[in-house]
């Protein structure tokens, strides 16, 4: 597989130079595919001070097909889905947005620059991006005491 | 490595002792091009007609002439009212009763008028501009996105209206507009107020900046990727370029009894466009080049012109002008039970102009070129802004690699690269890094448009000695995917050994003539010292992000034409027809 290859080297790349409030391992060091990411929530957001775990599933079809993020731990955020999947809409990651030259740093750092300022407007989680949109201050207390409970680990 | 990569390049650069003989300059390219699609398109509908051609199918023997005859005498049964006078059909207020909103009668501001009237020699300018400008790095490269500390959020933004459509705009205004505002307010001050008419204007005035390289558009299939959306009409790849500015591409029905008249491939040519659908009318549509400027208009259509989702007019009325930029969708007629017919499915074009100035030397361009031209030289080569495969991340500066380099310059290894190529698409590429289309199966341009025009630019090109490029083609390209195994001793100084000099320089030219299309290619070789990347081919797409700053004016330009948006993409202006392929009655266009 030509994609091993690129994987290794993105890999690479985010563990040695880590950016800001990221970072990355393998889940299972067998599994070049699924990555565990570790992401700190940005300061001046509710999730500030939790450190939240991702992760990043690429397709066998990587670069070609694009990642895909999740949350493991709990976050009350509207573009992240409240099951136990986590789901995360990025936009860049829908089919015909991702560009093979797309870079999973790049991604890992929407993801975080999303913690910082959700996007409503593509919320999968509707009823907390209304309240996002009409009760902020609602919301980042709930966010924030979500953090509390679930992202204060470590 | 050796061995694969030899293989790989005869497969893919195929005739290599043809590169060789003729050294006719680059350029020609372009029109060969043009040619080829043109007579790829027309052969294709013609197949089944035994069309009257008219004089036009012979314009190397008297090229203008025949062509105006054409015009006015026998095209009158494919489009008759609008083909008598062009003015007329480009100067909607005069006969227009159209319900749509009149551009002239808008146009009592000067600022008004510069949207339409914009001055083509300014376009001229603006061509050129992206490459004086320092594009130090596209935000499409992997590297700059890298450095960039933290994305920022209008380039990291999702969705298309971020990404990937900014892309296209900013590319499509930026070739097709923005002079600096003053040039521009003194232009409206000199031409606008004076002729009243920009039409007519246009005639004169473009045609000092236009009459060498006559404005070229293309179409191409399109089809939308939201998931409701039926298929829309097949067609091949659709390129004109006007002989002549006041000429304009009528878009019709293609008929069997009329035919398509079959335009001579090596010239210019303003050859209606028929479509094989019962949903276009007859006459259904004119693409018209004004004042540096392409602008759609529906003549009369019954179901309906559709720009980015937008319907331009009512049935049976003729709309006025509304410009067109790169990346545009227009759709013609509506599908008529469900589309599942061929014959009854609406036909979407993605319009590709306003590239000239991709087809000039730029600084991403440029810097390809020095890449092609130091790889396998080793040391002392300053790579700046040359790349990594963005598929692999791997380096596409080491010799001895099959790469594959698309016509807007952007390079990936063959290998990694290939799965795009060979896709269900296949003649149709699309850049994964700018997702610039290219027409692989279209024929390699060898034309001479561009050789005044480029020779004058090569002064400040700053480009080497022919010699000094001449040694360096001898080096590994990674152009057309073939790494050659071994560099030439004879020209080349840095290299040592090498086997079959003329080979490795044909492998190179044609690689560097950007020349991706695995069917037959006669590769021209070039030595000349003209830029390498100006040739025809579509989809050049400059890497420059940082776009030519809009003047104000052109954003009041854009706001009454429809744009293509993310809202738009589930067709919600686009109503469904149910009623029939001639909806005379008007229910298609309000259901």
């Amino acid at each position: 597989m030509g994609s091993q290859k690129r994987i290794a080297k993105e890999l690479t790349e985010l563990t040695e130079s880590p950016p800001e409030g990221i970072s990355v391992e393998l889940a299972n060091e067998s599994n070049l595919y699924e990555w565990k990411v570790l992401m700190d929530g940005p300061e001046g957001s509710p999730f500030h001070k939790g450190k939240f775990q991702l992760k990043l599933v690429l397709p066998t079809e990587y670069p070609f097909k694009p990642p895909t993020v999740s949350f493991v731990t709990k976050i009350y955020h509207p573009n992240v889905t409240n099951d136990d999947k986590g789901s995360m809409c990025l936009g860049m990651l829908k089919a015909d947005e991702w560009k093979p030259s797309s870079r999973l740093g790049a991604v890992l750092q929407f993801a975080r620059s999303l913690l910082e300022e959700p996007m409503p407007d593509d919320a999968v989680e509707a009823r907390i991006a209304e309240q996002y949109r009409d009760d902020r201050k609602r919301y980042e207390e709930i966010a924030r005491e979500w953090t509390r409970k679930y992202a204060a680990g470590s | 490595m050796m061995a694969t990569s030899v293989s790989a390049s005869t497969s893919i650069s195929n005739p290599l002792h043809v590169s060789s003989d003729h050294r006719s300059g680059p350029f020609r390219r372009l029109s060969q091009l043009r040619a080829y699609t043109q007579t790829h398109f027309s052969t294709h509908h013609n197949s089944s007609t035994s069309s009257t051609s008219p004089p036009s199918s012979t314009p190397s023997a008297q090229p203008r002439p025949a062509r105006r005859h054409s015009i006015s005498g026998r095209r009158l049964s494919w489009f008759a009212p609008h083909t008598t006078t062009r003015t007329d059909s480009a100067q909607p207020t005069a006969t227009d009763s159209s319900p749509c909103p009149e551009p002239r009668a808008e146009s009592s501001t000067p600022n008004r008028y510069s949207a339409i009237l914009f001055p083509s020699s300014r376009g001229y300018e603006i061509d050129v501009q992206p490459h004086t400008q320092q594009p130090s790095e596209s935000s499409e490269s992997p590297s700059s996105s890298e450095s960039s500390s933290r994305p920022t959020r209008e380039t990291m933004a999702r969705l298309r209206s971020s990404s990937s459509r900014n892309d296209h705009e900013s590319r499509g205004e930026q070739a097709s507009s923005a002079p600096a505002p003053a040039t521009l307010l003194s232009t409206i001050q000199t031409t606008t107020l004076d002729s009243p008419d920009p039409v007519t204007n246009d005639g004169s005035s473009a045609s000092s900046s236009n009459s060498k390289q006559g404005a070229t558009i293309r179409f191409f299939p399109h089809q939308d990727l939201s998931q409701s959306s039926r298929p829309s009409l097949p067609f091949i790849p659709i390129s004109r370029t006007l002989p002549s500015d006041t000429s304009s591409i009528r878009v019709g029905r293609y008929s069997e009894r009329d035919g398509l008249p079959t335009p001579n491939p090596s010239e210019p040519s303003d050859a209606p466009v028929g479509f094989k659908s019962k949903v276009v009318s007859r006459k259904h549509c004119e693409f018209i080049y004004s004042n540096g400027k392409w602008h759609i208009k529906d003549v009369g259509s019954s179901s309906g012109t559709f720009l980015n989702h937008m319907r331009l007019s009512q049935p049976n009325m003729p709309s006025r002008l509304y410009s067109i930029k790169d990346g545009d969708i227009v759709q013609l007629g509506i599908d008529f039970r469900g589309g599942e017919e061929m014959i009854f499915r609406c036909v979407r074009l993605r319009i590709e102009c306003n590239r000239g100035w991709q087809q000039k030397p730029n600084e991403f361009n440029k810097n390809t070129e020095s890449l092609i031209k130091n790889l396998g030289k080793g040391e002392a080569v300053n790579y700046n802004g040359c790349r990594e495969c963005s598929i692999c991340l791997g380096s596409v500066l080491r010799p001895y690699q099959c790469l594959f380099m698309a016509a807007c310059a952007h390079v990936w290894h063959y290998k990694c690269v290939s799965r795009l190529i060979h896709t269900p698409d296949y003649p149709m590429f699309q850049c994964p890094n700018c997702r610039a289309y290219t027409d692989l199966s279209a024929e390699v341009d060898d034309s001479n448009d561009y050789d005044a025009e480029s020779s004058s630019k090569q002064a400040d090109a700053e480009q080497e000695p022919a010699d000094e490029i001449r040694s360096t083609t001898c080096s590994p390209q990674p152009a057309a995917s073939c790494a050659s195994s071994s560099p030439s001793a004879s020209e080349d100084r840095q290299t040592p050994e090498l086997p079959t000099e003329s080979s490795l320089v044909a492998n190179v030219e044609n690689m560097r003539l950007s020349d991706i299309t695995p069917s037959g290619h006669d590769s021209e070789s070039s030595i000349t010292s003209a830029p390498i990347y100006n040739f025809g081919l579509p989809g050049w797409q400059s890497v420059t992000q940082s776009p030519v700053p809009l003047p104000p004016h052109q954003a009041i330009i854009r706001v009454d034409t429809p744009m293509r948006s993310e809202s738009s993409d589930e067709n919600p202006l686009t109503p469904r027809n149910d009623s029939g392929p001639l909806a005379f009655d008007g229910r298609a266009g309000m259901s």
